[in-house]
């Protein structure tokens, strides 16, 4: 054959195609529908051709808790996806549920009981069977529970929501009868939640990004990390991209999301508050209020009277205001008054605008008054639970299987040592711990006012590493008679244990799921195994079962996936789509005709239902609340003390007297504060703060010296705080965390990048590296979590795990040797005097060269 | 339940979300995109569009006995034109037969070359595929398994209607025809991560079952033809397998260089 060249094929091509498309008689084929390459039910590796089976489950790297996809090939699990069915994520993941697998199948992972066999923290374990170490901590448990002291007990976790929280917290514990159970929230966003309580009742706020024409940003680094992240995320940029959406974000660093936006607006650290309060300023001064948040103020309280008129309200904040000049902030902040001022305009005229604040904004001392500012800028501009606003997010409601009543715990009790020190002007007592005071449970421990637990138990946390002071953290664990944990990975705090339970990874479990929905409608989803357990790892919320089991006070499940089978089977919708099969083969399911939810504050409640038995009007507040589903024992108890005063007033709320109309309103939520969103809080007068938002400066601020620097932490975008070094795809990327330092900062040092440097507060030091840049603004010193560890297997710490193997062959690919420096051991656990979130970004440090 | 629309341009995201060892996939926001307009580009796009087409004619002629409209579009002098310059020489006995006879001998040479009775070629892959297992020779083998499994698990499924074996030529030369049009599509959408996935996923079906039986068999059809026209057609497509043997890895390379380029 002659000329066999491209040149003769490709006119053989041109030929064959004319002829395809000449006749229907030659149109005839074997195969139908689409070739789908990675996308949707079905995959096949193309390296080794196996057929992938796809199984929807949910992600458990961060709180947002994405629906998700894994891909199972011959019983491995080879990658994770978003499920494209999702409406929260609408088939979009980030890097950190897609390194999830890593969790799995890393080679440091427990896999089976381990009983400590030397020292605390020397590292010597001996591997004990299932049975022997459920005898043994039931045992342990059983004692004091049959002893009348099931609060010696304690259950200290990070990450645990939905199913996983109702099992273990509202069934397993609850027959237990110990209410000595801390969270991590404090630690977290905690502080921002006990605002939103203050002002318009419960927590979330989801941002509307797809309907919004203008965003704010104080202080979130949504497009790296979020409470909601993916489904936030990815809605702004398209919002952006499609829409030109502004985007203007206030941070002290250039972080991704400031970078992307269309303007980063560099602001010393802790002062967002007193920009915001200057942004209501020109609001106000400028008329800007006028239309929609004229027409929103008739729900808001702004002064003491509950029946002022909205000119009065206006007048009230006009006079708060007055002296919160942009000149003022810009004093404080560094921000241009010019550019607050026209930031504050461009706001207040945007058809719709959302307001967003994070952890940037809220873990400070001032924090609580940072958020309140947030929501009076939001009110004056009528952005408030509107479409394209700051929304009262809307998540999915499940109903569960509850605990037996013959299992019903003999005794409850609790130690208080999770809400912080109960005397006013302690350094560790705050005004509305109403998420805890994680950071300072330890402490609480340590000075023993409240009893000590005998068994402190923790789950998905590290209380050494996560709060601030690692080291006197460890120190206070070690005198705790017997510590016990669940977990799949050995750190810095399970080091320290008697017993480490192997935990099963979320990739080997069963879960319902309700985080979030930004489409204001809501999403039910479940997370099922995607494979077997590993090794001998078992879902703590099966372990808690057996627990029960074996002390007596069986939870009425066999099974996690029976406690999450009878959810599915019996929550309404969820029930009549088909149940546990249907969320088996679908793993999601909203409600197909429901309407997105704005404007809830407007729900008139009828008269009826302010005539009901037990209902009465309070005068101070002008709510209506039922005193019997309160704490107050008689009618007359219930007037006397009030509404604002009466233990679990807010769980009795009714509706808010406003004009002539009782309206839902903004309903309290842990905190009893009225129906009104409250800009004016008597609760936080009566605890002797400024009932209106406030600009408050952190003490330590204000005696800072001239070679002083406040030092802020950040997160990037392919870890989770602490729950991801051992994973390989993300510790590759990110494993080293330099100080980020300002040039001119840096230079009056003798400071250059790369240099070795001492970081100094006033509790204790570290060393770590320079990073000299204008990415941050002069005056601090920004340093990372995630990195510095100092166990959590070789990929995160280069230490191998007592029980780690060597059969990872990327462990030869392993380039990388540093591991970074954890910032915690300097920043004290001190907390935001009103809500008892620990400020974060708020340590005074020096910074020399090492 | 709302759609979302598809994000256009933006490159967020392009250095957090790819990680070592897996690709960025889909939920990326296009993060990879190859300018448009680009000369090599649009050469790629064509060349793939023209493999398909060849993939395409060639399942066609396997599929079945030569009907008149084919045989009539084959008859074009342009159609025979390309055939003369790639030299495949159709003889006397094609190019001087009238029409109603030359039908009348393709069906016959078509059944006696692959239907039987008596020895014929059969043209499925598990009867030619010489596996190192010995599981080979006989029909519904284990290369048989492998094709249907290989196909459907790319999403496409076996029509009700069509009764031959999943690992019949016409069948395979069509997946291919499929999948480079797919390769074509991702192409123009400028999307290298799916289009280094489909080029993988050809060179697979390349690798692993076009080449270990076409060449044979073609082999098998030039020994025993009496008639040009298969004689010449077997050729084009032992040369055809030969060409995308050498062409598939070069763009493999080229697209790999385009993913770790951005």
């Amino acid at each position: 054959m002659s000329s066999l060249s491209r040149r003769n094929f490709m006119k053989l091509g041109m030929a064959g195609g004319a002829l395809l498309a000449a006749g229907e008689g030659l149109k005839g084929s074997a195969l139908a529908g689409s070739m789908k390459l990675q996308m949707g039910g079905r995959d096949f590796s193309p390296e080794t051709g196996s057929e992938r089976k796809a199984i929807p489950t949910a992600c458990w790297s961060c709180v947002t808790r994405c629906a998700a996809m894994g891909f199972v090939e011959d019983g491995r699990l080879v990658k994770m996806e978003s499920n494209p069915a999702s409406i929260r994520t609408e088939g979009k993941m980030c890097s950190k549920g897609q390194s999830g697998i890593n969790d799995v199948y890393f080679p440091d992972r427990i896999l089976y009981p381990m009983k400590r066999a030397g020292e605390r923290g020397e590292g010597k374990w001996k591997r004990i069977s299932w049975d022997d170490a459920l005898t043994e901590l039931s045992g342990r448990m059983k004692k004091l529970r049959d002893d009348g002291h099931p609060e010696k007990f304690m259950f200290h976790y990070g990450r645990m929501k939905a199913s996983s929280s109702k099992l273990i917290k509202s069934v397993f514990l609850k027959g237990y009868g110990t209410k000595t159970i801390g969270g991590h929230t404090s630690i977290c966003e905690g502080g921002k939640w006990t605002a939103h309580e203050l002002t318009w009742g419960g927590h979330y706020d989801n941002w509307d990004f797809d309907k919004t024409d203008f965003v704010l940003n104080f202080g979130s680094n949504v497009f790296e990390t979020h409470t909601n992240h993916i489904p936030t995320s990815h809605r702004l940029i398209r919002a952006m991209v499609e829409r030109g959406v502004r985007l203007v974000t206030f941070d002290v660093r250039l972080s991704n999301t400031a970078a992307k936006s269309n303007e980063w607006v560099p602001i010393k650290p802790g002062t967002d508050c007193a920009v915001i309060l200057a942004m209501c300023n020109v609001v106000l001064n400028k008329g800007l209020y006028k239309g929609k948040g004229e027409a929103f103020m008739k729900f808001v309280k702004a002064t003491e009277n509950h029946n002022a008129s909205v000119a009065d309200k206006i007048a009230a904040l006009k006079k708060h205001c007055a002296n919160y000049t942009p000149a003022w902030a810009s004093r404080i902040s560094g921000v241009s008054a010019s550019k607050i001022e026209s930031l504050a305009v461009e706001f207040g005229k945007a058809k719709t605008a959302c307001l967003v604040s994070y952890r940037g904004t809220a873990a400070h001392y001032n924090g609580n008054e940072a958020e309140r500012a947030c929501k009076m800028l939001a009110s004056l501009t009528g952005n408030i639970d509107n479409p394209g606003g700051r929304c009262k997010a809307v998540g999915a409601g499940w109903k569960y299987p509850h605990l037996p009543k013959s299992s019903k715990a003999p005794v409850t009790k609790g130690l208080n040592v999770t809400n912080g020190h109960p005397d006013k002007g302690h350094p560790q007592h705050s005004a509305f711990p109403s998420h805890g005071m994680c950071q300072s449970v330890l402490k609480m421990i340590k000075s023993g006012h409240a009893g000590r637990p005998e068994i402190y138990m923790w789950y998905c946390y590290n209380p050494v590493y996560v709060n601030g002071e690692n080291d006197e953290n460890r120190e206070i664990m070690k005198t705790i008679p017997y510590l016990v944990t669940s977990n799949i990975v050995y750190d810095e705090s399970s080091k320290l244990a008697d017993l480490i339970l192997p935990d099963a990874t979320y990739l080997e479990r069963y879960d319902w799921e309700d985080m979030v929905d930004p489409n204001q409608i809501g999403e039910h989803y479940i997370r099922q195994a995607l494979v077997k357990p590993l090794g001998e790892s078992e879902d703590l919320g099966d372990t808690c079962i057996k627990l029960a089991e074996r002390m007596g006070f069986p939870l009425g499940v066999k099974s996690k996936k029976e406690f999450v089978q009878k959810s599915c089977d019996t929550t309404p919708g969820v029930k009549e789509a088909g149940g546990f099969a249907y969320m088996q083969k679908h793993g999601v399911w909203h409600p197909p005709d429901k309407k997105p939810y704005y404007y809830r504050y407007k729900n008139v409640i009828p008269a009826s239902a302010t005539k009901k038995d037990g209902v009465i009007y309070d005068e101070v507040t002008g709510v209506y609340w039922n005193w019997k589903k309160s704490k107050a024992k008689s009618e007359a108890e219930a007037k006397k003390k009030g509404y604002s005063h009466t233990g679990n007033a807010a769980k009795a709320y009714v509706g808010q007297k406003i004009g002539d109309t009782v309206y839902e309103v903004f309903k309290p939520d842990k905190i009893p504060k009225s129906g009104y969103l409250e800009l004016y809080s008597m609760l936080m007068k009566e605890k002797g703060f400024n009932p209106l938002p406030t600009w408050m400066e952190a003490p330590e601020h204000k005696t800072m010296g001239p070679d002083d620097l406040i030092m802020t932490t950040y997160k990037v975008a392919v870890h989770i705080h602490s729950r991801s070094a051992h994973r390989k795809w993300a510790s590759e990327i990110y494993h080293d965390n330099p100080g980020w330092i300002n040039t001119k900062t840096a230079a009056a040092r003798g400071i250059s990048d790369g240099d070795r440097i001492k970081v100094k507060s006033r509790i204790s030091e570290i060393v770590t590296t320079a990073r000299v840049t204008e990415k941050i603004v002069p005056g601090i010193i920004a340093i990372s979590y995630h990195v510095g560890r100092e166990e959590s297997g070789r990929y995160g710490s280069g230490k191998k795990s007592p029980m780690g193997h060597d059969n990872d062959p990327d462990l030869k690919n392993m380039w990388w040797n540093t591991h970074g420096q954890h910032p915690n051991f300097i920043i004290p656990n001190t907390p935001d005097p009103v809500n008892g979130q620990q400020a974060w970004m708020d340590t005074v440090v020096t910074v020399t060269k090492a | 339940m709302r759609k979302s629309p598809p994000v256009k341009g933006g490159d967020f995201f392009k250095t957090d979300m790819c990680l070592n060892g897996i690709l960025p996939e889909r939920n990326t926001y296009n993060s990879n995109t190859i300018k448009k307009g680009n000369h090599m580009t649009k050469k790629m796009i064509e060349t793939a569009k023209q493999r398909s087409n060849i993939y395409g004619l060639l399942s066609l002629i396997y599929r079945a006995e030569i009907n008149m409209e084919l045989l009539n579009h084959i008859k074009e002098p342009g159609f025979l034109a390309v055939l003369s310059e790639m030299g495949a020489g159709l003889g006397d006995d094609f190019m001087n037969r009238p029409e109603e006879d030359l039908i009348e001998d393709l069906a016959v040479e078509y059944t006696r070359l692959f239907l039987g009775p008596g020895k014929h070629i059969s043209p499925h892959e598990s009867i030619h595929h010489e596996r190192d297992d010995g599981d080979w020779g006989q029909f519904w083998g284990k290369s048989t398994v492998e094709i249907k499994k290989f196909i459907e698990t790319a999403g496409l499924e076996y029509k009700d209607d069509f009764t031959g074996l999943p690992d019949h030529i016409s069948v395979e030369l069509e997946f291919m025809q499929k999948a480079s049009a797919r390769e074509a599509q991702a192409r123009e959408e400028g999307s290298n991560d799916e289009l280094l996935y489909c080029l993988k996923m050809e060179r697979k079906f390349i690798d692993e079952h076009l080449l270990k039986w076409v060449p044979v068999f073609c082999d098998k059809i030039i020994s025993e033809a009496e008639l040009s026209f298969y004689r010449e057609i077997a050729k084009v497509t032992k040369h055809f397998m030969e060409f995308e043997e050498e062409e598939i890895s070069k763009y493999i390379s080229e697209a790999e260089k385009a993913v770790n380029q951005k």
